[in-house]
């Protein structure tokens, strides 16, 4: 399987005003009326990504996060554990039945694994 | 002025120490017979404290930065680069700074919001439900409050959302009251700031979070 990147997340410590920002710059539609309360991005278009902003923890600046779609979250850690990443969020599995962790790869950067739920 | 791309690349304090290296250096290209002694003299220093600073066990004080600086030519923008240059904490002090600073606003969560033990007591309730919007509304608390919290005990590995409605209290705290979770989320919160000080991650980049 290709693990392509299936979504940006925007972190930001002022989620709100990051959604005023970017949906009055680029007409980006946020809805928040999911179980998680997460404000998914559609960019309205088919080109590129769609995304989401979440709140940013205090002791971080507001950044981007990338989530690679895998097969296997369990096995997408323990390989990357192996390569050097350090596990932040352990595998979890989101109330729509995605499945999720975060790490940090060997240079400090976030970034998940992510496996959608089958529909 | 002479200045490599290596010292370019270190602005943590060392890179005024390479310039006089490398400055020693060159005197020393074109007079073989030019001492250390010669250099200090220059610089109106003793050769003690000189020779110590060259071999990094001592850092430049910031006035010696001025005031050498302008003897071996440079201008003011350039003294006042390596003055900012020094002036950066090196990598360890920096890392114990970002440690800390995690400790105190991840700590100040816990010990402040009674989000996250409430989250958890909800989540051993049967009517339970796993959506973020429910608990906000079940503790009164913003739906971008629950989420931090949320997020804080997955990282402190103090809950588990093992499927799509199953979340899982992972204190091994029985009974779940608030002081007792309190002390050990903070301890956690402590644990993860002393492992991020070591850990290959943080050694690596300066934004490691």
């Amino acid at each position: 399987m290709t693990n392509p990147v299936l979504q940006f997340q925007i972190l930001s410590k002022t989620p709100d005003e990051t959604a005023k920002f970017y949906s009055s710059l680029f007409g980006w539609s946020v809805d928040a009326n999911n179980p998680m309360g997460f404000r998914k991005i559609d960019t309205g278009s088919k080109e590129g990504i769609q995304g989401g902003i979440w709140p940013a923890p205090p002791q971080s600046p507001n950044f981007v996060q990338l989530f690679m779609g895998v097969d296997d979250v369990r096995a997408s850690v323990q390989k990357a554990e192996g390569l050097g990443a350090k596990l932040l969020i352990p595998p979890t599995v989101l109330p729509e039945g995605d499945e999720m962790a975060v790490l940090l790869d060997p240079q400090g950067m976030s970034f998940a694994v992510w496996r959608r739920a089958k529909k | 002025m002479r200045i490599s791309s290596r010292t370019i690349g270190r602005m943590d304090g060392t890179s005024f120490r390479e310039y006089l290296n490398g400055e020693l250096a060159a005197r020393q290209r074109k007079n073989r017979r030019y001492s250390l002694r010669a250099f200090a003299a220059f610089l109106e220093s003793d050769h003690s404290t000189l020779s110590q600073i060259l071999r990094g066990r001592r850092r430049v004080p910031l006035n010696r930065i001025r005031s050498w600086g302008k003897k071996l030519g440079m201008g003011q923008e350039e003294i006042a680069w390596f003055v900012a240059a020094e002036s950066v904490p090196n990598r360890a002090a920096a890392l114990k700074q970002e440690a800390l600073q995690e400790w105190a606003a991840e700590g100040a969560g816990i010990a402040t919001q009674a989000v996250h033990w409430q989250i958890l007591r909800l989540s051993q309730t049967p009517e339970f439900r796993a959506d973020c919007r429910w608990i906000a509304k079940q503790i009164d608390a913003p739906v971008d409050e629950v989420n931090l919290a949320l997020s804080r005990l997955l990282r402190l590995r103090l809950l588990e959302m093992k499927a799509s409605n199953q979340w899982a209290d992972t204190t091994g705290l029985q009974p779940l009251t608030e002081r007792d979770f309190r002390t050990l989320a903070l301890a956690r919160v402590r644990e993860s700031a002393t492992e991020k000080q070591t850990s290959p991650c943080a050694k690596a980049s300066p934004e490691a979070r």
